[in-house]
């Protein structure tokens, strides 16, 4: 087995994504593909939006999600992500992380942000929310991870949500990690 | 949910079928197929401490699906599982113990046409 790849949950399951944003039925196949392909074993995440604000959820950004009680509810996924990590780095498995990027939560490299975001949703699709950074779940996981003296794994973010979603260049920089240089 | 192409539909998977050993059915390759979702079970060979808080935090998000009406549905199985459900008022979906990917295909189609 050439590795292990902790991806997010709504990779395996669009069912999970905010009203709008499921890009096929359930398993979204370009990027789980690739990684059966080349023997990668998958571990699914769970969504931390999901069960916190539920599916009737609205489109979000960083600053609406930043608050004491969804950081405590990412830190207790975080903790059960980790302990699975740990499970591997420990049985000295290469283990990747497949986040989303543009995700308030789940963002790898890109996120979502906009202090003055609140109140009535009157927001255009599209607005540039975009701005470099991780989700704040990805925060909490590496933070979990350094506490338990746990090297974070390479990551990368789908960008299937992105305007400038390339599939190509997203299954290209899916290898790249795969191999080490992502 | 215009321009959403969500199926409604959420399978639990034992994790050993979304990583099948060689010659093993392919689970997720037979969900993806067919239109369902998947939320992966921990995998047996984790630790029970390890485990317990993944199967929590699966239970959790089930409940989520199930009050919005979301079709599911079980395929292999997961020791603590049922345990965990219950802790979240839910029972354990209709199931399947797959030998074979044509079987449990059909199987999600029962189960899709309720």
């Amino acid at each position: 087995m050439p590795g292990v790849a902790f991806v997010a949950h709504c990779l395996l399951n669009q069912n999970s994504k905010t009203d709008g944003g499921a890009r096929c039925p359930g398993v979204y196949s370009p990027l789980v593909d690739e990684l059966r392909e080349r023997g990668w074993r998958i571990e699914q995440m769970p969504c931390p939006e999901l069960a916190f604000t539920g599916l009737n959820r609205f489109w979000a950004v960083r600053e609406q999600y930043d608050t004491t009680a969804f950081r405590r509810h990412c830190r207790k996924i975080a903790a059960a992500v980790a302990g699975a990590i740990e499970v591997h780095v420990a049985r000295g498995d290469d283990v990747i992380l497949v986040g989303i990027d543009g995700s308030p939560s789940m963002g790898v490299h890109v996120t979502s942000s906009d202090p003055a975001r609140g109140g009535r949703p009157e927001w255009p699709d599209g607005a540039p929310e975009l701005s470099p950074g991780s989700g704040i779940f990805l925060e909490e996981l590496t933070a979990e991870l350094a506490e338990r003296g746990v090297t974070a794994p390479r990551a990368m973010g789908v960008s299937h949500q992105l305007p400038t979603h390339d599939p190509s260049e997203e299954r290209a920089q899916l290898v790249a990690l795969m191999e080490g240089s992502g | 949910m215009e321009g959403d192409l969500r199926s409604f539909r959420v399978a639990l998977v034992a994790s050993e079928l979304v990583n099948p050993e060689a010659g093993g059915v392919d689970a997720l390759a037979v969900i993806e197929q067919e239109g369902w979702g998947a939320m992966q079970l921990p995998a047996a060979d984790y630790p029970d401490e390890v485990a317990a808080p993944l199967l929590d935090q699966v239970a959790e998000q089930t409940e989520e699906f199930a009050r919005h009406g979301y079709t599911l549905a079980l395929v292999g199985s997961r020791a603590g599982l049922e345990q965990a459900l219950e802790r979240y008022g839910l029972a354990v979906p209709p199931a399947i113990e797959p030998d074979a990917a044509d079987q449990l295909r059909e199987f999600l189609a029962e189960v899709a046409a309720g």
